[in-house]
């Protein structure tokens, strides 16, 4: 009866890691989703272990079978090559919505927020941001970060706000992130072949490259391609004395690798507004921060971005 | 026999009149001339207290500022309006005259394009609104009401103007200066206490041998026009290209950039089978002569916000190089607002002598962000209150106390820097 609850748990277990697994690699990153992965995760090798010890006399007939040891070495043989990531595994993972080839992690220490990322291992992205006086640790603001590039549109989320009222606590990342989606679409529709995708849905230009990779890790480093890094962060329900709500606070940066620096701070930029342009579409821009902020100007201490490139490390 | 034209008789009738209207003034002038066989052309000589070379950008608001201090003013322009490139350059979105949320520019030339703005119910940009690109902050005005009125902010300030002028010879005479101009039927000589050399490429201070310094091959410049489409002074976009190898350093070179310019326009014209519906008349130039002066505000200096301790005027665009591959423009880093010392307005060694404008003395990079038209507003109106102190007090700009050319620049509205 144990050793059939073990063996179920297993597979059901099995099932959760399979699907956080998969959304893990097609959805930008989220903590719920990789905290769900990691923890069954743990769990599944309990429970395997389980069900090793509970089946041991079959796994001994095992050891002596030629299957055995084939599927081990084969095992071994795949984890080595996921491992190195040669060329076509690089490719594969680079579909990813979440991490690419990359490795990224967000930390909430005693002093703020740590986001590292990094693509490559020559490549080796820190964002900590000290957090301010008006931050509240048992009630945290709302928090995205993504890239932007010249053109001002959106190329990745770095870290995609939580929460359902994210859209309206966020907007301007919202728009941007729309903006992106509906330009991907319009790009499918007219059957444009997504790799070109820069020269389809913006300019034809390299700083318009709707490739993250193009910014981060260029293939050509003697050319420029600046890029932004932002961040929007509001704490929902903070009034002033001019308002009844702050609006969001709009933090960014810019990256060239053609100009590298180790250490940039954030600088503030500004607070988004709905605007209506002349043709009469509807756009966010962002506007000076004004005498209506207070407390909001103090979530954030400083934001402080560090880039670690090794030269010459493919 | 000719049939007559019936409408010949009442033509004629009138034709005759006119003729014999006119034969009585015709006969009067010939006859004047006919009296004088060696007719020389007039030579005048003048007094003033500051005299100002070049009613460009820099130029119009220098004379305007010594005039409203009091100093008798001549304003001395080789073409037939005031405005430089903003008017007859056709460059009319100047900027920038904000920073970061913040205006670090106003004075005399604000006021200028404000009014023009307002008078031309125009539209200028939502300074509170943080821009995706540096020109979107530049102001749109109309470029013909913007150089009449200069002519009347001039004659309100008492400056007296002399268009199709320009000096010949500079020489120092006791009480100052000794310019003498030329212009059609023209001869000046100007006594003055002052010269503001707002020429562009410093030409006065080129004719007094002081150093002036030249990059071998300039940035292109540009000739504006409106090819197909209606020109809407003050509203919309206007076509432009590159006229390359643009050189403003004298009018040989001047002459064969517009001749260029004009010749690819017509070339575009006979392509495009479109009609030009606006042409300017000559070459935006960029880049000629930049003076050597008593400091050089270097593209460090200008891309960290250096604060200058005699710091006349801030200046605010990206660093902006025009190439013949185009230009990339480099932004400055949020909060950096740079600054331009009254020293980089003074040739160095000299006296009585002041410069304005895109000449003034710093290295190439930070010479594409310093030579655009706000900056070069503020630079003029400082010129405009050194050169007037000096003459008041029988001294030299860079002897006028500080202190009181601030205090005069904030009188008049100007934003003086002041160290963060």
């Amino acid at each position: 009866m144990s050793q059939r609850f073990v063996t179920l748990l297993t597979a059901t277990s099995f099932l959760v890691l399979s699907v956080t697994g998969v959304i893990a690699f097609i959805r930008p990153f989220s903590l719920q989703v990789v905290g769900l992965h990691a923890l069954v995760g743990f769990a599944f090798v309990a429970l395997v272990a389980f069900h090793v010890a509970a089946s041991s006399r079959a796994m001994t007939r095992h050891l002596r079978s030629p299957t055995l040891w084939t599927v081990l070495g084969l095992t071994a043989l795949i984890t080595a090559i996921l491992w190195w990531q040669p060329r076509p595994v690089k490719a594969i993972l680079g579909l990813s919505g979440n991490l690419g080839p990359a490795l990224d992690r967000f930390e909430v220490g005693e002093t703020g927020l740590v986001y590292r990322y990094s693509p490559d291992p020559a490549y080796k992205l820190v964002l900590e941001i000290r957090t301010g006086s008006s931050y509240d640790p048992e009630n945290p603001p709302r928090l995205a970060i993504w890239l932007e590039n010249q053109s001002h549109y959106h190329i990745k989320t770095l870290l995609e706000p939580e929460g359902d009222d994210s859209e309206e606590m966020l907007p301007y990342r919202a728009a941007k992130f729309a903006g992106w989606k509906t330009a991907l679409a319009d790009a499918k529709k007219r059957d444009v072949d997504l790799d070109s995708l820069a020269h389809a849905i913006s300019s034809p230009t390299e700083n318009s490259s709707f490739d993250p990779a193009d910014y981060i890790l260029p293939q050509k480093s003697e050319s420029s391609m600046p890029y932004r890094l932002l961040i929007e962060i509001n704490q929902p329900q903070d009034p002033s004395p001019k308002t009844a709500d702050q609006p969001s606070l709009v933090y960014q940066v810019e990256i060239d690798n053609f100009d590298p620096r180790t250490f940039q701070l954030l600088d503030l930029v500004g607070y988004p507004v709905k605007e209506e342009s002349s043709d009469g579409k509807t756009e966010w821009s962002l506007f000076f921060a004004d005498e209506q902020f207070d407390s909001a100007l103090d979530l954030i201490d400083s934001a402080l971005l560090t880039i670690e490139r090794k030269a010459g490390d493919e | 026999m000719k049939k007559q034209d019936p409408s010949w008789n009442r033509r004629h009738f009138l034709q005759s009149s006119f003729i014999g209207a006119g034969a009585a003034i015709a006969s009067t002038s010939e006859t004047a001339v006919a009296v004088v066989p060696e007719a020389r052309e007039p030579e005048v000589t003048v007094e003033f207290d500051v005299l100002v070379v070049g009613g460009g950008t820099a130029g119009t608001v220098a004379a305007i500022q010594a005039g409203l201090l009091g100093a008798k003013t001549l304003l001395l322009e080789r073409n037939s309006q005031l405005g430089g490139t903003m008017t007859t350059g056709g460059v009319a979105f100047p900027g920038l005259f904000d920073a970061w949320g913040k205006q670090i520019i106003a004075g005399i030339g604000w006021e200028l394009v404000k009014e023009s703005v307002q008078l031309d119910e125009g539209v200028q940009p939502n300074f509170a609104k943080v821009p995706k690109r540096h020109w979107e902050n530049q102001v749109y005005i109309n470029q013909f009401l913007y150089a009449i009125l200069c002519e009347e902010k001039c004659a309100a300030a008492g400056v007296e103007i002399a268009y199709y002028e320009f000096p010949q010879a500079v020489t120092r005479v006791e009480q100052g200066w000794q310019v003498d101009c030329v212009g059609f039927g023209t001869k000046r000589r100007i006594l003055c206490r002052q010269i503001i050399d707002c020429t562009g490429g410093a030409e006065v201070v080129g004719l007094l041998g002081y150093a002036r310094l030249r990059e071998e091959e300039r940035q292109p410049g540009s000739f504006l026009y409106m090819l197909g489409e209606a020109h809407e002074p003050g509203r919309n976009q206007i076509h432009r290209l590159y006229v390359h190898g643009a050189d403003s350093t004298n009018s040989r070179t001047a002459t064969q950039a517009n001749l260029a310019g004009r010749k690819s326009i017509l070339e575009k014209v006979r392509h495009e089978k479109k009609r030009l519906m606006h042409l300017q008349p000559e070459t935006g130039f960029r880049e000629s002569f930049r003076i050597e002066g008593e400091t050089m505000v270097t593209v460090n200096d200008y891309t960290t916000g250096r604060f200058f301790e005699d710091a006349i005027s801030y200046a605010f665009y990206p660093v902006d190089l025009h190439t013949r591959e185009g230009v990339k423009p480099a932004p400055l880093k949020p909060g950096v607002v740079p600054t331009i010392p009254l020293r980089a307005l003074i040739p160095k060694g000299s006296r009585d002598l002041i410069v304005a404008g895109r000449c003034v003395s710093s290295d190439r990079l930070a010479n594409s962000g310093l030579r655009v038209q706000a900056s070069c507003m503020g630079m003029g109106q400082a010129a405009g209150v050194a050169a007037a102190l000096a003459a008041k007090a029988g001294t030299t700009p860079l002897e006028v106390p500080l202190i009181e050319i601030h205090d005069r620049l904030r009188e008049h509205g100007q934003i003086v820097p002041v160290k963060a």
